[in-house]
């Protein structure tokens, strides 16, 4: 018959850390997955430019149901016994929470022009339908879109009257599309006028360090600020 | 005697019976249908088909283009109200002409949370970012040659689609694009197809409710874009009169009520007419 071994005297005493050291950390994590006062622990990264100050239910919306309804609903769908997905946690952030904030009587872009049809390359590039697209979140910058996305839509650029000093389409042959914005507010949401010298644009850097989350060289007045009196 | 199991076959049969209990009470927590099951979102009750819903959708569209161009901008226009494309800039003492009417109401829908899309184009439009290219165009052609609306699925993001013509109904439509310096074409009539509207919607078939829903979020698109009218007349320089008084009147204004009460006069009875044969067979051809 075989022996159970021995433990040594100094092993019982270091399982024992070892188990209450386990349950500690376990513990904690479940206190941050759960907490909301740790919320913040959670995002992927930094708040971009303006979002510091919003709490993460602003935008992450709870999912409806208790947790056993929606990973039912997700099964059922899986296994296909449902025609829709269900949300599990938090519904995914749209169009929908951008607008609480940002939606305005006028825009030069608004987002929903992009569902119509003849947009499909600006869709199928840029995803230019869905805010996200251009400010991806916990980026920690103001812009995620590269200067020059214009060029998808604004090939073919052709004014009968001419408002420049350089025609546009010479610009647009020139492939000068980091000098779009150096004249143009992309939504249109500044009151000011529009420069008619080339000239008189805002240097490319100027609009780099804006899209980062720097100083806006389109000024600081808007025709329509979010309710905390950004843009 | 029967011999003892060895102890290999003991440890499978443990193993299989742990796993069996473990896929049970998965299946008892994922499937049992305590709690109910979240509602699905996809109704039973019968449907009507997406065309018929866009057909009322452009008629009403076609009561309120016809009331705010004739009698607001026409009959504004003869009365000393000024309607420009720029009516939006602080300095512009005017209201929004036609076709930027219909743009407030498409932008005041999509604040509704009725995921109904409308635009407005054309082959030769006044700005360029409003020319018709490749599906649509192709669907536009057709549009030209029937005078027959279009629909069709736009697969790319999943939303029906249906194109009606958009024609030249007064004479100032031609008038103002015809003398407009941007304007690609110059020779427009009285009664031309201009272009056309584009509605759009995420599911082909709707219960009768959310064909209500949708009329419901168009007529306040419209309420709405009335009331940005209203917002910039209240700061012109020369004030006009706000009340029941319609600009053929006088230098006067309707108030929202009263333009919505119109247009309601004028589209209702079709609206109803409508939705009360939503569920016959074939479609209505208009």
């Amino acid at each position: 018959m075989s022996q159970a071994p021995r433990h040594s005297s100094t092993e019982r005493p270091l399982k024992r850390v070892a188990y209450v050291l386990g349950v500690a950390v376990a513990a904690a994590a479940l206190a941050a997955a759960v907490m909301p006062q740790l919320a913040r622990f959670h995002a992927k990264g930094p708040a971009n430019t303006g979002h510091a100050a919003l709490a993460c239910t602003d935008c992450h919306k709870e999912a409806p149901g208790t947790a056993r309804q929606q990973l039912q609903a997700k099964v059922q769908f899986w296994v296909g016994g449902r025609e829709r997905d269900a949300a599990f946690g938090h519904e995914r952030v749209g169009n929908e929470q951008c607008a609480t904030c940002h939606a305005r009587e006028q825009d030069s872009h608004p987002v929903h022009r992009f569902l119509e049809p003849r947009f499909a390359e600006a869709r199928a590039k840029l995803g230019a339908e869905s805010c996200v697209s251009c400010h991806r979140e916990h980026t920690g910058v103001r812009v995620t879109m590269p200067a020059t996305a214009c060029a998808t839509c604004h090939q073919d650029l052709d004014l009968k009257r001419e408002p420049l000093d350089i025609p546009h389409r010479q610009l647009v042959a020139r492939q000068e599309w980091q000098t779009c914005l150096g004249c143009h507010d992309f939504h249109g949401n500044h009151k000011r006028t529009t420069q008619t010298r080339v000239d008189d644009a805002y240097p490319p850097s100027a609009v780099r360090d804006y899209l980062a989350g720097g100083p806006s060289p389109f000024g600081r007045d808007m025709k329509y600020p979010t309710r905390t009196g950004g843009q | 005697m029967l011999a003892p199991n060895p102890p290999k076959k003991r440890n499978l049969a443990g193993k299989a019976a742990i796993w069996g209990g473990v896929l049970a009470v998965a299946a008892i927590y994922l499937f049992a249908t305590r709690p109910p099951p979240l509602a699905d979102g996809a109704a039973a009750e019968r449907t009507v088909a997406i065309e018929k819903v866009f057909r009322i959708l452009a008629a009403e569209n076609d009561t309120v283009r016809a009331l705010w161009t004739a009698e607001i901008v026409g009959a504004g226009g003869k009365a000393g109200l000024k309607f420009h494309e720029k009516w939006r800039d602080a300095d512009v003492a005017a209201g929004p002409l036609p076709a930027l009417f219909l743009r407030e109401a498409a932008t005041a829908v999509q604040k509704t949370r009725i995921p109904l899309g409308l635009f407005l184009g054309s082959d030769f439009p006044i700005a360029q970012s409003n020319r018709f290219t490749g599906l649509q165009a192709e669907h536009f052609q057709r549009v030209r040659a029937t005078g027959k609306p279009e629909f069709f699925n736009a697969t790319d993001i999943g939303r029906q689609t249906a194109m009606f013509p958009d024609y030249a109904v007064v004479p100032g439509c031609v008038s103002c694009h015809n003398e407009h310096p941007q304007s690609p074409k110059t020779d427009w009539k009285l009664k031309d197809m201009m272009g056309a509207t584009t509605w759009s919607y995420p599911k082909d078939r709707v219960t009768l409710e959310e064909a209500m829903q949708i009329v419901a979020a168009l007529r306040s698109g419209f309420a709405a874009a009335y009331d940005g009218y209203l917002a910039k007349a209240r700061t012109f320089e020369k004030s006009p009169e706000f009340g029941e008084r319609w600009p053929r009147e006088g230098y006067s204004v309707p108030t929202r009520d009263v333009f919505m009460r119109e247009f309601e006069r004028r589209a209702s009875a079709n609206t109803v007419d409508r939705l009360l044969h939503a569920f016959d067979e074939p479609t209505p051809m208009n």
